[in-house]
């Protein structure tokens, strides 16, 4: 039993970090009023590219930049249509979707089921002195543990810096904003790249590190999930670990159990994640705590010329 | 440096030849990128036009899968309509389809009601359930406020690993325990139409467009979700009943979807299988943008969409193009469509830079 708990605990971050990435990607993008829910396709692409790269005899640097850079391109084109073109950001976030998981499998059509180097955890030396346990869960590669120390910094520079101050100032209330003498556009455009460099090291996390290789449907919803995810973590970044170290320990739970052999239903198991996101919207709805933490301006797109 | 800088205002009227010809020039604009694209694929202009338009309508083989696949698609595409109505996302169209393919299924195994009205009893059971998997969403963005594109999306998760766990569980096929359920005697199925697969699905689906055609234009709740659809506040101030009206709108496009998983596995399968409501989202949401949320353009669009999926299964199994070229295809078009609705919404002119730059 120790030995399963003991395991559970050390695969737990790895499985969070892709969800953390991802994440806090899209809390930056929400805090400055764009929702884009084309996350899943940006992870694709990212994922994709990035074995590419590797497999092709790029090494780790070189995959992780492709890989970004072609969730920023894919990023770029969301932007354009949700925060120039101002088309509804549900719309344009699932255009990107569906644009990001067919030109992934056109690309990688050649390219699955190949197993890739991808990145290794950090060299277990380093964690000697540490007890077993401990050891275990630090013993990551450093793409987990820039997820969590980037969740960290994104939560101080939206709340603690003055170009936090003015993102999320232009998603709590793009007009006044636009008053204040915050370039709106500037700001949505940039945060929806930013965000999109974290939804690309997310994919590169699925590809590289978590399945090393890539294969259709790989992404399996978990961009989805980091969508859910942010209302859970109701847009904190800090908060933000928490639910992601929910989602991942339920995620390294089923390989644990069924690798034990136990008889469980494994299907609820991996349900009670959404089901707990569910209660908690509900929850807060119910008590109206954590309403106010939605950006006002969430999915309203801003145009001087029509001003409220 | 530059002489004119833009300026964007947005339309008061739009004209009606407006409307039809950027809805045409977005679907025009997105079939040229995607020949193009196709061209570079290395197929020719005639293999195009035979695979597309040939084999998908002209042939009796690949009319047939077009018109069984489209039946699912209308069903699947209306849903998302009734709820774009009244300003309801629904991208839960897979969950609600899982519901009521669940609870059709329901019905079957445990002989719930007479023998004799099999048929009509899973008929109500996939409307109930598909109806409450979204009616839920809709009351929990009414009130308690949750935002109805997470709780749609959530619930698809929570349709299909129920029904997963169901189907390596208690609904196993006892036979040879496959994760499938059994399959469904005869009296639990839709009648074959003597064309190949197309069953009698198609006419709940032509009927459920003509009965949304009159809903929406027609009727007191149209009329009443039009004044939502443009402005929930007003409409609440001039006495229109904004929840109740939500309510029913989104009850019934979750009903509607639950149709389509009905006319899956009563029609189509005949069994619960895994891969029921798999991949409808994406296809829902096009056909409801492409036909403008108009019930009857949603059966054009799922035709069309349907069209898409046999010519894409054929340029699989010929050209070996990889089964990503229909999502592709779906995506340019709605992503052209989307574009082209700038200039639905706004005007775009060009001013001379330092002089008044207000129109």
């Amino acid at each position: 039993m120790s030995e399963l708990l003991s395991a559970w605990a050390a695969t737990t971050p790895a499985f969070a970090a892709p969800f953390l990435l991802a994440t806090i990607g899209l809390i930056i993008n929400e805090r400055a009023g764009v929702m884009n829910l084309g996350v899943e396709g940006i992870m694709a692409i990212a994922a994709v590219v990035a074995v590419i790269i590797n497999l092709s005899g790029g090494d780790v640097a070189l995959a992780i930049i492709g890989g970004v850079g072609a969730g920023v391109a894919l990023t770029a084109l969301f932007g354009f249509m949700a925060v120039v073109l101002r088309v509804e950001q549900v719309l344009a976030g699932l255009v990107t979707f569906a644009l990001g998981i067919g030109v992934s499998g056109y690309l990688g059509d050649g390219f699955q089921n190949q197993p890739v180097a991808g990145i290794s955890p950090l060299p277990a030396a380093w964690f000697a002195r540490l007890p077993t346990f401990a050891a275990g869960i630090l013993d990551q590669d450093f793409l987990t543990w820039f997820a969590f120390i980037a969740a960290v910094i994104v939560w101080f520079v939206l709340t603690r810096t003055g170009p936090g101050l003015r993102l999320r100032a232009v998603g709590e209330d793009a007009p006044a904003a636009d008053a204040a003498g915050v370039p709106v556009m500037a700001y949505r455009m940039g945060a929806v790249l930013t965000g999109g460099v974290f939804c690309a090291l997310a994919g590169c996390h699925l590809s590289l590190i978590g399945a090393h290789l890539w294969v259709d449907g790989m992404v399996a919803g978990r961009g989805w999930i980091a969508v859910a995810m942010v209302t859970l973590s109701r847009w904190s970044a800090l908060r933000a670990i928490a639910a992601a170290l929910l989602f991942g320990a339920v995620e390294a739970l089923v390989p644990q159990l069924l690798s034990s052999g136990m008889n469980v239903p494994v299907y609820f198991i991996e349900m009670s994640p959404y089901l707990a996101t569910l209660a908690y919207l509900l929850i807060a709805g119910l008590f109206q705590t954590g309403a106010d933490a939605r950006p006002a301006d969430l999915t309203r797109p801003y145009l001087r010329e029509e001003r409220r | 440096m530059w002489r004119y800088k833009p300026l964007v205002s947005p339309r008061l009227v739009v004209t009606r030849r407006l409307a039809l010809l950027t809805l045409f020039g977005g679907i025009g604009t997105g079939l040229v990128l995607c020949t193009l694209f196709l061209l570079t694929q290395g197929m020719g202009l005639s293999d195009l036009a035979s695979q597309f338009i040939g084999y998908t309508f002209g042939n009796p083989e690949g009319l047939d899968e077009t018109l069984t696949r489209a039946i699912s698609l209308m069903l699947v595409g209306l849903s998302v309509t009734l709820c774009l109505r009244v300003k309801f996302w629904n991208i839960g169209v897979e969950g609600q389809i899982w519901a009521g393919a669940m609870a059709a299924t329901a019905v079957v195994l445990y002989h719930i009601g007479p023998a004799a009205l099999r048929l009509e009893t899973m008929f109500l059971a996939a409307m109930l359930g598909g109806g409450l998997w979204c009616g839920v969403c809709a009351a929990a963005r009414l009130y308690l406020r949750a935002n109805e594109v997470i709780t749609t999306l959530l619930m698809n998760y929570v349709g299909a690993m129920l029904a997963q766990q169901l189907l390596y569980g208690a609904w196993r096929n006892p036979r040879d325990s496959f994760p499938v359920s059994q399959s469904f005697p005869h009296g639990a199925r839709l009648a074959l139409l003597g064309f190949g697969h197309v069953h009698a699905g198609i006419f709940i689906a032509l009927g459920a467009a003509a009965f949304c055609f009159w809903l929406c234009t027609y009727s007191r709740v149209g009329s009443m979700a039009h004044a939502i659809a443009a402005n929930p506040l007003a409409a609440r101030a001039v006495g229109v009943p904004v929840a109740r009206v939500v309510l029913l709108m989104a009850c019934l496009g979750g009903a509607l979807s639950g149709l389509a998983g009905f006319s899956i596995v009563a029609g189509e399968e005949y069994k619960l299988t895994q891969f029921v409501g798999n991949d409808y989202i994406f296809p829902s949401i096009v056909i409801a943008y492409l036909a403008r949320a108009n019930p009857l353009g949603v059966v054009v669009a799922a035709i069309g969409i349907a069209a898409l999926y046999t010519a894409g299964d054929s340029l699989k199994a010929f050209f070996e193009l990889p089964g990503a070229t229909v999502l592709t295809i779906e995506a340019t078009l709605l992503f052209c469509v989307s574009c082209f609705e700038f200039f639905l919404r706004y005007r775009l002119s060009f001013v001379k830079r330092g002089r008044m730059e207000t129109p």
